[in-house]
């Protein structure tokens, strides 16, 4: 059709003006943090975070927990994605949030030292693994730690916001949409349409 | 200076007030339109095209300012000062009611779920199929022209479908199924359930002067090529090119003035900007600022010939609320999509397929509950992989896991109507008052037992369909979204010939007051399955092009 060509250039042109990218003052991974491999983002010398709520123990803590929860592995993890940055922006405004990830710090820091006498960050990587595990894992929970396990939850939720809401972490899904599709997407599978005989699937 | 005088004042720029200001600037009647709040400019305020990591709280909204007590499209990051929260309301003991009000121009047609079902014979003559409440003062008949011209003006995506509770109608061509969509069509074809394309008003193909949808799926932020109906988009843009329009935005009204023999003179309203009060005056007066609005509006124009509130002699202002009860009703994954590569299954935002009633559609009484509901399957890769609270645990096997769920979710959200009962209404509050100084409305409402029996009926049938599809069903839905949720109030003004029991005759017209007239979902005598936006843009030409009729034959 003669007119959808200059409709369609219409609407590009509309999306182009509305799509500007804003920066925000404060964040150094945010904008940079968009390669599809761990080595191209490695790559980038980022300027050092300075949080604005976290003390620079706890940011450490909170960075480390995040990097286990969505580790980077053949993959970028939390930490590419910066999401220690938007859990302290996002504690920066939210008091509720503040007081249970400064608590539930307190109580981890305090858990490893009542089980190996250091610090969190002190304990070997298995041993950190060691200790969340029943905090995460409804099989392996202990009691007497349901505290623990309430802040493991905000913690890993606020990590799964953040990762999945960068562009490490739509890239990491391949997320498809805010494209521009000339037709509607249909089902490549129409002689199979209860999709019995799909590839086999990624492991 | 004399005062000024329009032929017609219209409060409200949403779907009833769009097209009762487009109808009668175009037949040449000078009309004033009030807003309550503020213009959108679609390239600076709709920014559904950023991703989350392009704004400053993801598109979650900045913690300290989002309201926790409205559900998350209410001020994100991708609309802002777009909805209402200074204007309040309050709730009687026991009631749970979320108001999201869109107070921009536009009102909420700006972010709508698009979903265009027509009622039906069905639905206007429920009364005498069921023997419960009253007939429409309508038939099928008489409205569907104005529906197949609704249809040609917002451009409808469907399919003809023979349904006995869904006339069909003129429609662009359907969304395309999704990978869920077929393989959930066979899991209903086995559980005996119709799914079928949705209707939604979103252009599958260029439409009389709009571009085609892009399929970016992000529509609830809002549309920024207009690709879908708003009437800042469709309507209004006409109505202002006729000369006609004069609109004021931020302007709150506050009530209807009466002249001397209580007939509607104007109205009075709040500027927001500047905090002035303010008046308007029209030979006619439209309402159309949305069911529980328009209420307030009525209830509060008291005067020494309307006591009780104007047009309310019957008593029946505010009362009749009605409601959609929204929930997911079941939700899970299907396993032959696990592992497989994203598809882009979050084109439309939502309502591409539906399953339209099939409950009572031979006899009223098949099912334990009257009448029936509707539900919108929805799944695959939205923008926010929510399903991570089904996967436990933390580092590589779990974000393995997260990836190869994605495109693997599907839930159900049913859509099913309150019945009118005496205990869901609208009063004004005796004690509070908005910043503005106007008496709120205070709601009470309570699902009653046929929607609960519905609502647990859709438990059970989309459980069933999941399974029949092969899918695994993780979670059956505790209870539904509160009331208010669905934006679909309904019934606070309704219509019907007799003028003790209802507020407006079939017209929209007040019988208390000839130039008074009701444009939005507060006329409907109840809410059916069906979502409002399509009838009410159908009643609101009917009742438009009455007044005309009116202004010519001199009436007003």
């Amino acid at each position: 059709m003669a007119g959808q060509g200059v409709q369609r250039r219409e609407v590009l042109r509309m999306l182009a003006m509305a799509g500007g990218v804003a920066t925000f003052p404060g964040f150094s991974k945010w904008s940079i943090a968009c390669g599809h491999t761990g080595r191209a983002v490695t790559r980038i010398k980022p300027a050092t975070y300075q949080p604005i709520f976290f003390t620079a123990p706890e940011y450490a803590l909170v960075e480390q927990l995040t990097d286990i929860i969505i580790p980077t592995d053949d993959t970028p993890g939390a930490r590419e994605a910066g999401v220690s940055e938007f859990i302290d922006v996002m504690a920066s405004r939210d008091p509720d949030l503040r007081r249970n990830l400064r608590s539930g710090l307190m109580w981890l820091n305090s858990h490893s030292e009542s089980l190996h006498s250091k610090q969190f960050l002190r304990l070997s990587p298995d041993q950190q693994i060691a200790l969340l595990e029943p905090l995460a894992y409804e099989k392996k929970s202990r009691a007497g730690e349901e505290d623990g396990r309430k802040f493991f939850d905000r913690i890993r939720e606020y990590t799964i916001m953040g990762f999945y809401t960068s562009k490490v972490g739509l890239t990491e899904l391949d997320f498809p949409g805010l494209k521009f599709y000339s037709s509607s997407p249909s089902c490549p599978h129409q002689d199979d349409p209860e999709h019995l005989h799909l590839p086999p699937p990624q492991s | 200076m004399a005062k000024q005088i329009y032929d017609v004042v219209v409060i409200g720029t949403g779907a009833g007030g769009g097209m009762a200001i487009k109808t009668l600037c175009e037949a040449g009647l000078k009309v004033c339109a009030l807003n309550s709040g503020r213009q959108l400019n679609p390239g600076e305020d709709f920014r559904n095209h950023r991703m989350p990591w392009e704004m400053k709280y993801r598109g979650f909204g900045d913690p300290k300012t989002h309201p926790p007590s409205q559900p998350g499209f209410v001020d994100t990051e991708y609309v802002t000062g777009a909805w209402e929260l200074e204007v309040t309301y309050t709730t009687a003991p026991g009631t749970k009611w979320m108001w999201p009000r869109c107070s921009a121009v536009g009102g909420k047609t700006n972010f709508w779920g698009r979903s265009s079902a027509r009622f039906g014979e069905i639905d206007f003559r429920a009364a005498s199929l069921d023997g419960y409440d009253m007939d429409w003062p309508v038939t099928y008949d008489e409205v569907s022209p104005y529906y197949t011209r609704v249809e040609k003006m917002i451009g409808v995506a469907s399919t003809v479908q023979n349904r006995p509770s869904n006339p069909d109608g003129s429609y662009l061509p359907p969304f395309n199924f999704r990978c869920f969509d077929m393989i959930l069509q066979k899991g209903a074809e086995k559980a005996g359930v119709p799914y079928l394309p949705d209707r939604i008003a979103q252009l599958t193909v260029a439409h009389e002067g709009h571009p085609a949808c892009h399929f970016c799926g992000d529509c609830t932020s809002g549309c920024e090529v207009g690709a879908f109906f708003s009437t800042p988009w469709f309507l209004l843009p006409k109505a202002k090119a006729t000369g006609n329009l004069e609109l004021r935005t931020n302007a709150l009204a506050r009530s209807i003035l009466v002249d001397e023999n209580g007939q509607a003179a104007g109205v009075a309203y709040v500027d927001r900007s500047t905090r002035h009060e303010r008046e308007v005056y029209g030979r006619a007066i439209v309402v159309a600022a949305s069911c529980v609005e328009t209420a307030r509006i009525l209830l509060n124009s008291k005067s020494r010939h309307w006591p009780t509130g104007i047009a309310n002699s019957s008593a029946q202002v505010g009362r009749n609320l009605c409601d959609h009860l929204y929930g997911t009703s079941a939700s899970g994954y299907l396993p032959q999509l696990v592992g497989q590569p994203s598809f882009p299954d979050n084109v439309g935002d939502n309502s591409i397929s539906w399953m339209p009633r099939w409950q009572n559609l031979k006899d009223p009484h098949e099912e334990k509950f009257i009448r029936g509901y509707s539900v919108y399957p929805d799944g695959g890769c939205f923008e926010f992989p929510s399903y991570h609270d089904q996967i436990e645990g933390f580092g590589s096997s779990f974000k393995k896991e997260m990836k190869r769920k994605y495109p693997s979710t599907v839930s159900f959200t049913v859509q099913a109507p309150t019945l009118r009962s005496d205990s869901n209404y609208v009063e004004i509050d005796p004690q509070v008052k908005d910043s503005h100084g106007i008496p709120v409305p205070r709601i009470h409402f309570q699902w009653g037992e046929n929607e609960l029996k519905m609502w647990e009926h859709s438990q059970q049938v989309c459980a069933e369909v999941l399974r029949s599809a092969g899918g695994v069903l993780e979670d059956a839905g505790d209870e539904p979204e509160i009331p208010g949720y669905s934006l679909h109030e309904t019934g606070t003004c309704r219509m019907g010939n007799d003028p003790k029991k209802f507020v407006t005759n079939r017209f929209g017209q007040t019988h208390d007051v000839a130039n008074l007239y009701i444009c939005d979902a507060s006329v409907f005598l109840n809410c059916t399955d069906k979502s409002t936006t399509l009838s009410i843009l159908a009643f609101a030409l009917h009742t438009s092009e009455y007044i005309t009729q009116q202004f010519r034959q001199g009436e007003h």
